[in-house]
């Protein structure tokens, strides 16, 4: 306990941000994991395997709690729209002039900065809706199917599509704001305006 | 010359559009029009282009996310304590 337990619970709180919730599951984690000792062959290193059954335990929670939109989401839905799209004139559904994506230096989880960088990332993740941040983490955190997240949520695969495209479309942005563009304002066509490219 | 280039346009979907086409590719397999039209508009468009990398980028990053790099947040000792309690009853 003393040695997974803070592990355990950042592994539950990145996934369900609510501190409260984290901690029950961990708990139900180890009582689990205490019940189950003697089916532990040792194959599996401890850590690993205290992580399976707390990723079964966050799965159950979704699948009860992940029922229904709620008006966060909406409002979310409402704002993602608005990305940096132009709303008018010939390049109408064109990105902004400047207000494009900046170029983005590549493995930023493993950089100098990286712990740095990592805040940026679970401050911007924690501002999307839980059920949108919910299905980010299965798809792309825990590479789950599409398949799979559209039975766990109850959700449609279109649905999920849409989800998936709206989190992606505001963690980008979070952190070209928060983070890419803090780090590569000083390099020259950083920002230019590629006037020619627009569609 | 022009009007090749506005062939080439009316083929490819808007950038609002393209960009969502990429988050798809990512989900499930687009149809043939929906590629090439994708396709097209990427070759003319960078900042879509540009988009297409960073949603790679970011499913990678979101790939190698470990619980320690939020070094910060832990168990408080006394979710410890109470942790620790509910193992002890359910032993029992």
């Amino acid at each position: 306990m003393d040695l997974y337990g803070d592990f355990l619970f950042k592994f539950a709180l990145v996934r369900l941000r609510d501190p409260d919730q984290a901690e029950d599951l961990v708990q139900e984690t180890f009582l689990a994991a205490l019940k189950g000792a003697d089916r532990f062959t040792g194959q599996a290193a401890e850590k690993s395997w205290l992580v399976g059954i707390l990723k079964h335990k966050i799965f159950d929670f979704y699948r009860q709690a992940g029922r229904e939109v709620s008006f966060t989401d909406l409002n979310f839905y409402a704002d993602a729209e608005g990305e940096s799209f132009s709303t008018r004139g010939l390049g109408k559904r064109s990105w902004i002039d400047d207000l494009g994506p900046v170029e983005w230096t590549a493995n930023p989880g493993a950089g100098l900065d990286k712990e740095k960088f990592w805040r940026a990332f679970h401050a911007c993740a924690r501002k999307l809706p839980k059920k949108v941040s919910a299905v980010f983490c299965l798809r792309e955190m825990d590479g789950l199917d599409c398949q799979e997240i559209c039975d766990l949520l109850a959700v449609s695969e279109s649905n999920l599509w849409v989800m998936l495209h709206r989190a992606r479309m505001a963690l980008r942005r979070c952190l070209e704001t928060n983070w890419f563009e803090k780090n590569t304002s000083d390099q020259p066509g950083g920002k230019t305006n590629p006037a020619n490219y627009q569609v | 010359m022009n009007s090749f280039l506005k062939t080439l346009r009316e083929l490819s979907p808007n950038c609002r559009a393209a960009v969502r086409l990429q988050s798809e590719a990512l989900d499930h397999p687009l149809s043939r029009s929906q590629r090439i039209g994708l396709r097209i508009h990427l070759a003319l468009c960078v900042w879509c282009m540009r988009y297409g990398k960073h949603l790679k980028i970011l499913r990678d990053t979101a790939r190698q996310c470990e619980p320690d790099s939020e070094p910060e947040r832990a168990l408080s000792p006394q979710a410890k304590e109470r942790i620790k309690r509910a193992l002890v009853t359910g032993r029992k």
